[in-house]
């Protein structure tokens, strides 16, 4: 990210290295799977490599690492919140669960 | 007083340069994206929220003809945003016909994305999966939540199709400008990435 104007943009040659490196993802989470990993390491898994793939389409697909810096810290960690908020939500779910035979 | 003001000597028309250095409608796509992320993030988090408090919670999928299906569907999503890419790179350089081609290349993977995703649903449809029936006899919630979360993602993918077929026309035909096509994009590539989130969450988390 630049504090000025926005940076030269990658080349194809480097947008083609990381269509090929997010396809690898998504191969591993298929051999995850289908790996008998216990539900939650699964999960955690699953989202870690969701994130992983997320960001780098958003810094590099969206040329979120080419714009100002202060359009990544005015965007992101908005998002971040609202969805961190979310969150209060799981203890209701267990709760549900327990109410449950 | 109106004469002490830098603002105001100008005149109306004065206008100071966007903090971020993009165009407005670059900027509003994103604004829009984060929202829009925010909608899916809501979603997923209430499918979760049904997964973890349903104890009898159906995990209908298998490899064949689901996940590889799924597999596939990633593929060709994630092969679109490449051509996005190439289109917004012909864009910058001028190039209209060939950006309008892969802009074209970005709408038929879109189309192909929308077809192998209908047949699935029919297939489950067939199978009497509905929004408000488990065949399998677990919590009815499975459904619901699948035909949803995904329904919502397809109607952005169809969308997304709409929006690259004027894009393209309009571009090639010289009505708009490079940053429509990168605005576009933007909005291409976010789709793309919903699915990397919708895929495993939704299919590989339901895998029997």
């Amino acid at each position: 990210m630049t504090h000025g104007a926005p940076a030269q943009q990658p080349g194809m040659r480097l947008y083609i290295a990381i269509w090929v490196g997010l396809l690898a993802i998504v191969g591993v989470e298929v051999a995850l799977t289908f790996a008998q990993l216990p539900t939650n390491t699964l999960l955690a898994a699953l989202l870690s490599l969701a994130v992983l793939e997320a960001g780098i389409g958003v810094m590099y697909f969206m040329h979120l690492k080419y714009e100002r810096r202060v359009l990544f810290w005015s965007l992101i960690p908005t998002l971040v919140f609202v969805l961190v908020m979310m969150n209060h939500l799981w203890p209701d779910a267990h709760r549900l669960l327990r109410m449950k035979p | 007083m109106s004469g002490s003001n830098p603002a105001m000597a100008l005149g109306h028309h004065a206008a100071e340069e966007s903090p971020y250095g993009i165009q407005s409608k670059k900027l509003v796509m994103w604004l829009f994206i984060i929202a829009d992320a925010a909608t899916f993030g809501a979603i997923l988090f209430g499918y979760g929220y049904l997964r973890v408090g349903s104890p009898d919670w159906t995990r209908p999928f298998h490899f064949s003809p689901t996940i590889l299906n799924g597999m596939v569907m990633t593929f060709v999503l994630l092969t679109s945003s490449l051509t996005m890419l190439a289109a917004v790179a012909a864009a910058q350089a001028g190039q209209r016909a060939t950006s309008a081609r892969w802009i074209f290349a970005t709408a038929g993977l879109g189309v192909l994305f929308a077809t192998l995703h209908l047949r699935e649903w029919f297939g489950l449809i067939a199978d009497h999966w509905s929004p408000s029936n488990n065949p399998m006899g677990g919590s009815p919630l499975v459904g619901a939540s699948f035909f949803s979360i995904t329904g919502l993602h397809l109607l952005h993918v169809l969308c997304g199709v709409v929006a690259l077929v004027v894009v393209a026309l309009k571009y090639r035909g010289g009505r708009l400008e490079p940053g429509h096509v990168e605005t576009t994009g933007l909005y291409w590539h976010f789709v793309d990435l919903v699915w990397m989130f919708v895929f495993p969450l939704v299919y590989l988390m339901n895998v029997s």
